[in-house]
């Protein structure tokens, strides 16, 4: 019987036995306060996912990430609600700034079924099929009693819009900015400093500047890009090209001393390299594919007068280029995500028709963005050097995608759709890819205000959905 | 055009995950509350195991069974959180039958079938870790049919053939969500593959068993690596609907080796009666011949290919000390520990296996209350420290400690 007992005791111990590791360290602030926390930004801060505004992509933003994790810091963490100008759907934001609705590109990408020319059905982005634009989102009422809000990121901002007055008139302006702008007469500037009188922001982020040279690129080199534009109109300066690099340096600066003025720590974010995202890497300069030698010889003869030689299987397309010259593209070439691919497959584009020039980066153009890019980069690092604020090489970060990267299990890449941080715009991260943002951000204030953010799990949040 | 939208590798990291051997080292109820130090002396019928050498010192023929139950669990945590396994039990048995024929007879003979080789780890549903593994589990079953040889009361030699027979699970998850109806974002749901796979193999091993005298025993045993081939494996796939077919359900091919192993044993009676008898051994252990994980599915799709992953074991070498102390004619009681070393590597840690140095600490006790029957029980108690490991082929860190209780049961009766 004793026996009985001892082996009952053990049994119980064996139920009793737990280990366990608890290594988390209180997170500190360091010399940074993160009690009132701003985010200032384009459409990258907001939210923005899936060519779209919606509420998910919204609370799953890289401000909102940070905000929890500065919330788990016990002294000097974020304090109250973090406010950010919520849609009430998920549908996409469909309304311009006058409460007409404008369902042509705003609805939400989704991965859908699709059937070409041919008949042929393959999986594909697509705008939300039952896209109905929620009423309520036209405009924008703050929970908050004191008008806070915390994240006051406008998609499409670029830093030379900061001084635009009417930048969210109704007529003309920024939809996203009528929404929720305090003075939509006024200029991004000023609801900047109305924003820090309602919260007194002890912490920021700024990341602005990429669509100074997106907007360009997007456009497939429209403007000069020579970035020495002149305004079109008042000190409007073109959407599709590049900010002259002065305009660039001193509203940046600019803006950095308005959210510094009341003695606010931050982190500034440089430009990424914006031709390393799946809009401009996803369809092939080379993706003129033939099969058969009749497709050869036609196209051999149809181009004689050019000497262009086709051969079987990938050649590259047949493009225009901005001065509108038609040529045979060159390796190095992108073509944008947006082309119409229908008209590729189907009716001759890239091939016996060139493919439009706002479809096409040419060497000169991604010479012009890279160049850009860099100029503004050191502006960027520049002011961050000078006011003792963290530098997040965000252009390092999302270049190191590009060659593929594993995190927590889960690899990351370039790739469209499948490579899991970008969402289906191309352009615009997955919330998965806005939590590894997040962290990058991180990384870089406690390198700089020694303090000991954690990291959040980016495996909590959606990659790309399927359907 | 569109078709290319789906082309390159998913994000599809996954099948990280088989952990290769957990060795049990539960063969023999009195040997494992002895440390696990079992080659030099010939206890009872388990030396079909511990020693084949030792089969032909067995008086009689003996049938020896017993059962443990091993309640494994592993915490996981980093600097933003903890996390401890699904608790899980798994039982294990040894049986083995064999001696010699008649009394004084120089050739035994022996039939063993054990459980060596073993894993099993499951975390929680939606763990950080879930795309690298979700669970494992590994078992195996050796038969052992011996033969020995006693060429004088100095040798015995034995030799037995191993066909071993095992089955392994592993589950992780897929980094692809469905949609909710309409396209909302419902909770998420992470896509899954859940691997089956039997297989066997064939190996052997050999013993020498020396016996200077009646107070000083030495072996020395040897068993080959056993590869485990599974080849006929099936994999299940859960994703959304529209990648049925980037990721078919299917065959895969496998295969895993149970490493070698060498070990010297020597077991004396320091005063001189068989009152108290100490045991040490030295197991050197093979592992580096798993260098890889290598899954071969049947049918590959863009998304589906076979998959590589680097485990780069070391040999290993395990340290065991144990005593039998005689209280009286009918009952003796055993303690004794061991030190395990790890094969696992620096950078290669993976959560499916995430193993360390271990220390086990065991004793028990063994009745007679008949002459022809002994009852034994033992109890095993073992720690791995917390150790921070980093799993380079999948960026996962952490760090873990590993506990186990295994508590045994068994008789043995002589003919």
């Amino acid at each position: 019987m004793k026996k009985l007992y001892i082996i009952g005791a053990i049994s119980l111990l064996a139920a009793g036995c737990k280990p366990s590791v608890d290594i988390t360290k209180e997170p500190t602030a360091g010399d940074a306060v993160f009690s009132y926390y701003m985010a200032i930004g384009n459409s990258l801060t907001a939210g923005f996912a899936d060519n779209s505004l919606y509420v998910s992509g919204q609370v799953n933003s890289y401000p909102q990430r940070l905000f929890e994790q500065f919330q788990k810091v016990r002294v000097h963490g974020a304090e109250g609600n973090f406010i950010q100008p919520l849609l009430h759907s998920d549908n996409g934001y469909g309304w311009d700034g006058t409460g007409t609705s404008i369902t042509d590109n705003r609805a939400r990408l989704v991965l859908g079924w699709s059937t070409n020319c041919y008949g042929k059905t393959s999986l594909a982005p697509m705008p939300l099929p039952t896209f109905s634009p929620d009423a309520a989102d036209a405009s924008f009422t703050n929970p908050d009693a004191g008008d806070q809000l915390n994240n006051i990121a406008v998609p499409g901002i670029r830093v030379a819009d900061y001084p635009v007055d009417g930048y969210g008139n109704p007529i003309n302006g920024n939809p996203y900015a009528t929404r929720f702008y305090h003075d939509v007469t006024k200029s991004p500037f000023t609801e900047l400093s109305y924003r820090i009188s309602r919260l007194h922001p002890t912490f920021f982020t700024l990341w602005l500047g990429a669509n100074d040279v997106l907007g360009y690129a997007t456009a497939g080199g429209q403007g000069d890009g020579s970035g020495s534009a002149s305004p079109i109109f008042g000190n409007y300066y073109s959407s599709t090209d590049i900010t002259p690099p002065s305009v660039f340096q001193h509203i940046y600066d600019s803006i950095v001393s308005v959210v510094i003025g009341t003695g606010a720590k931050g982190a500034l974010i440089n430009i990424p390299d914006v031709t390393s995202i799946p809009f401009f890497t996803t369809v092939p300069v080379n993706g003129l594919y033939l099969s058969r030698q009749t497709q050869v010889d036609s196209l051999d003869a149809f181009y004689r007068s050019k000497n262009y030689k086709f051969h079987l299987g990938y050649n590259n397309f047949i493009v225009q280029d901005n001065a509108g010259v038609t040529r045979q593209a060159v390796d190095g070439e992108l073509i944008l995500l947006n082309v119409p691919q229908d008209s590729i497959s189907c009716y001759g584009w890239g091939s016996v028709l060139p493919i439009k020039a706002q479809y096409v980066l040419t060497t000169d153009e991604i010479q012009n963005i890279k160049l850009f890019t860099d100029k503004f980069n050191s502006y960027i690092a520049g002011a961050a050097r000078r006011n003792n604020l963290a530098l997040i090489d965000m252009h390092s970060y999302m270049a190191s995608l590009k060659s593929g990267m594993v995190y927590s299990g889960v690899t990351y890449t370039t790739q469209f759709v499948t490579g899991g941080a970008f969402s289906l715009d191309g352009v615009h991260p997955t919330p998965r890819g806005y939590a590894l943002i997040a962290n990058e951000i991180i990384k870089g204030i406690n390198a700089q205000y020694h303090s000991t953010i954690n990291y959040c799990d980016p495996n909590k949040y959606d990659g790309v959905r399927f359907p | 055009m569109k078709k290319q939208l789906l082309t390159a590798s998913l994000a599809f990291s996954a099948l990280a995950s088989f952990g290769a051997g957990y060795q049990i080292n539960l063969e023999g109820l009195r040997q494992m509350a002895m440390g696990g130090a079992g080659s030099a002396w010939v206890w009872d019928a388990s030396t079909i195991f511990y020693n084949p050498g030792g089969v032909a010192r067995l008086k009689t023929l003996q049938a020896y069974g017993s059962i443990m139950n091993i309640n494994p669990s592993t915490a996981y945590g980093n600097t933003t959180g903890s996390t401890r396994s699904v608790a899980q039990s798994f039982t294990t048995f040894n049986f083995y039958f064999g001696g010699t024929v008649k009394k004084d007879s120089r050739l035994g003979l022996g039939l063993g079938i054990y459980t060596p080789f073993g894993n099993g780890l499951k975390w929680e549903d939606g763990w950080t870790g879930r795309f690298l593994t979700q669970e494992v589990q590994l078992r195996t079953i050796f038969v052992q049919p011996t033969v020995s040889y006693k060429l004088g009361e100095f040798l015995s030699v034995g030799a037995g053939f191993i066909y071993a027979n095992g089955t392994f699970m592993l589950r992780n998850a897929i980094p692809v969500q469905q949609y909710g109806a309409g396209y909302t974002y419902g909770p998420n749901a992470d896509g899954g593959v859940d691997m089956r796979g039997q297989g066997n193999g064939v190996g052997f091993n050999l013993g020498l068993h020396f016996k200077p005298s009646d107070n000083l025993q030495v072996g020395l045993t040897y068993r080959s690596q056993v590869n485990m081939n599974v080849g006929g494996g099936n994999a299940t796939f859960y994703v959304p609907t529209s990648l049925k077919t980037e990721f078919p359900n299917g065959q895969f091919e496998t295969s895993l080796p149970l490493p070698q192993v060498a070990s010297l044993g020597i077991g004396f009676r320091p005063l001189g009666s068989d009152k108290l008898t100490i045991c040490a051994n030295v197991d050197y252990t093979g592992w580096n011949s798993f260098d890889s994980l290598v899954i071969n599915f049947k049918q590959h799709t863009d998304q589906l290919k076979d998959q590589h992953v680097p485990r780069h074991y070391k040999n290993t070498t395990t340290y065991r000390l144990g005593g039998t102390y005689k209280i009286s004619k009918v009952v003796s009681a055993m303690a004794g520990a061991s030190y395990d070393q790890s094969p696992t590597v620096q950078g290669f840690v993976s959560p499916d296996l995430p193993d360390y140095d271990r220390v086990n600490i065991s004793f028990g006790a063994s009745v007679r209350p008949a002459k022809r029957i002994t009852l034994l029980a033992a109890c095993e108690f073992t720690a791995t420290p917390k150790h921070a490991v980093t799993y380079d082929f999948g960026n996962f860190n952490g760090t873990y400690t590993t506990q186990a209780i295994t508590v045994g049961i068994g008789a043995h009766y002589n003919f």
